[in-house]
């Protein structure tokens, strides 16, 4: 294990201590079998739950094509983290044809208020103008 | 057919706009010097929806607005600068400028209260006298976001600096209209919350998504430069500068401030549409894009954000995956660039 084998600065990798002591060679060969049996377990148990999931998938839901024309199918939409209580894109909403709002500049409302001074009513109106009018 | 349920009796300010569908129910009303849109499907719960809206407006407009004396940013402004303790309200709003900020390399900067004053934009934009002769005061560059100072909700502000929450408190209010609006639905159904055309949506989108007009003014929903798309979720904002436009000297103004000159931003786009996450993502990509220019498409393109710039020529450039034909869904990216986390919180009101 010659400085050529490390880092310049003098570190060793961590995969090249311990080989000239017996004692420690058969501690590393006994733990690469105990980790080679584990990696046989999980993977039998990774193939046990997938074939479990999809013989469940099938019960569940009967074959059936998804819904034409659904985001996924679309433009590949995404539901962003930031969402509240985000569904699959488009399950089991309702079909809504007719646009429900615009996204644009921040247009001025009109608004109305009405108060009572001194026993008179007072109305005070503030312009509506979404936009200077040379726009 | 079904019946379209009745204009909330507790806020009589709403009022419904049929739109074609029963299946969803829209109300909106003036809020925010704009106007707040609400639509939730099942409709029954429409009721919920706009209390639920009402609250989170009447808290938003407490704490951020800057031309309400009585706001908690009026009394920040009024103690000339120091430390104060915020609202948990104020302190998200503050701290998501603040992050906008930072991450539009300073085109959004919250530090350019002082530039819109001088610029005539010192009072309620309805209250705003459009015309008048003589010119607008000496330009006021915004002393920049990196002087304020956010811990918790300890704020250092110093002496003589006004924040404008402009560039993403709408944005603010409307991620904690539709979080407000599920939260009082139980988390069923749906909701599309717009405020001044900054829209959020949560829970169960419509089938393919919320249809969304886009268009550069409130009134040219119809116009031929208009386009439909689908929102299957997060939101989208849209900035412009074709509104809020006042004369002064002879010189048109509007409210989309560059905060390195304090004058209104000279770009090449006059109007952007940004999707994200969340709207106050959106709100501040879409005002950063106007500000930066030609550079906002390389930015935009990198920050993955579907978008379409409208030239003052007219011309139409979509990126990021916006589509290009109407009625398509926007491909909104996951994950928040303004809120902790990533991604909107539970609300603040």
């Amino acid at each position: 294990m010659g400085a050529d084998h490390g880092y310049p600065d003098g570190r060793v990798p961590l995969r090249e201590l311990g080989d000239s002591d017996p004692g420690v060679r058969a501690r590393r060969d006994s733990i690469r079998k105990a980790r080679r049996m584990s990696n046989w377990t999980a993977a039998a148990l990774i193939v046990g739950s997938g074939a479990a999931a999809v013989a469940l998938a099938h019960q569940s839901f009967p074959a059936a094509a998804p819904a034409a024309g659904t985001a996924s199918q679309a433009g590949g939409a995404g539901i962003p983290a930031g969402t509240t209580g985000a569904s699959p894109r488009g399950a089991g909403g309702p079909s809504v044809t007719h646009s429900v709002a615009t996204t644009t500049a921040s247009g001025v409302t009109i608004t109305t208020t009405t108060r009572t001074v001194n026993g008179k009513t007072v109305v005070t109106q503030v312009r509506h103008a979404p936009a200077y009018a040379d726009n | 057919m079904r019946a379209m349920p009745a204009v909330p009796a507790c806020a009589t300010s709403w009022r419904q706009v049929p739109t074609g569908d029963d299946v969803v129910a829209v109300a909106e009303r003036a809020a925010l010097g704009t106007t707040a849109r609400v639509a939730v499907w099942p409709p029954e719960r429409l009721l919920v929806a706009c209390t639920a809206v009402d609250q989170v407006l009447a808290a938003l407009d407490q704490q951020a607005s800057r031309f309400r004396a009585d706001s908690e940013l009026s009394w920040l402004h009024g103690a000339g600068g120091g430390m104060f303790m915020l609202s948990n309200g104020l302190a998200e709003a503050v701290g998501v400028a603040l992050a906008a900020a930072r991450w539009t390399w300073g085109c959004a900067d919250p530090t350019v209260g002082n530039a819109l004053i001088s610029l005539g934009y010192d009072r309620d934009f309805a209250a705003i006298d459009q015309q008048r002769d003589e010119p607008p005061a000496q330009p006021a560059p915004a002393p920049g976001w990196q002087l304020v100072r956010l811990d918790g909700p300890l704020l250092r502000l110093p002496p003589g600096v006004r924040l404008d929450l402009g560039a993403t408190a709408k944005g603010v209010g409307s991620d904690r209209a539709v979080r407000a609006v599920m939260s009082a639905a139980g988390h069923a159904g749906g909701v599309l919350v717009s405020l001044g055309g900054d829209i959020a949506v949560a829970g169960t989108p419509p089938h393919d998504g919320w249809p969304v007009t886009v268009a550069e003014g409130p009134d040219q929903a119809g116009s031929p430069g208009s386009q439909l798309v689908r929102l299957p979720g997060g939101a989208v904002a849209t900035s412009s500068v074709t509104c809020r436009r006042w004369r002064r000297g002879g010189t048109m103004l509007h409210h989309i401030v560059d905060p390195r000159t304090g004058r209104p931003a000279d770009g090449p786009w006059r109007t952007v549409s940004v999707a994200a996450a969340t709207c106050a993502d959106a709100n501040a990509a879409a005002t950063a894009a106007i500000v930066a220019g030609r550079q906002a498409v390389p930015w935009l393109t990198r920050e993955g954000l579907p978008a379409r710039l409208v030239g003052h020529d007219g011309e139409i450039r979509c990126l990021g995956g916006w589509p290009t034909a109407g009625g398509r869904p926007i491909p909104v990216p996951p994950g928040s660039h303004v809120y902790a986390e990533g991604r909107a919180p539970g609300g603040s009101r």
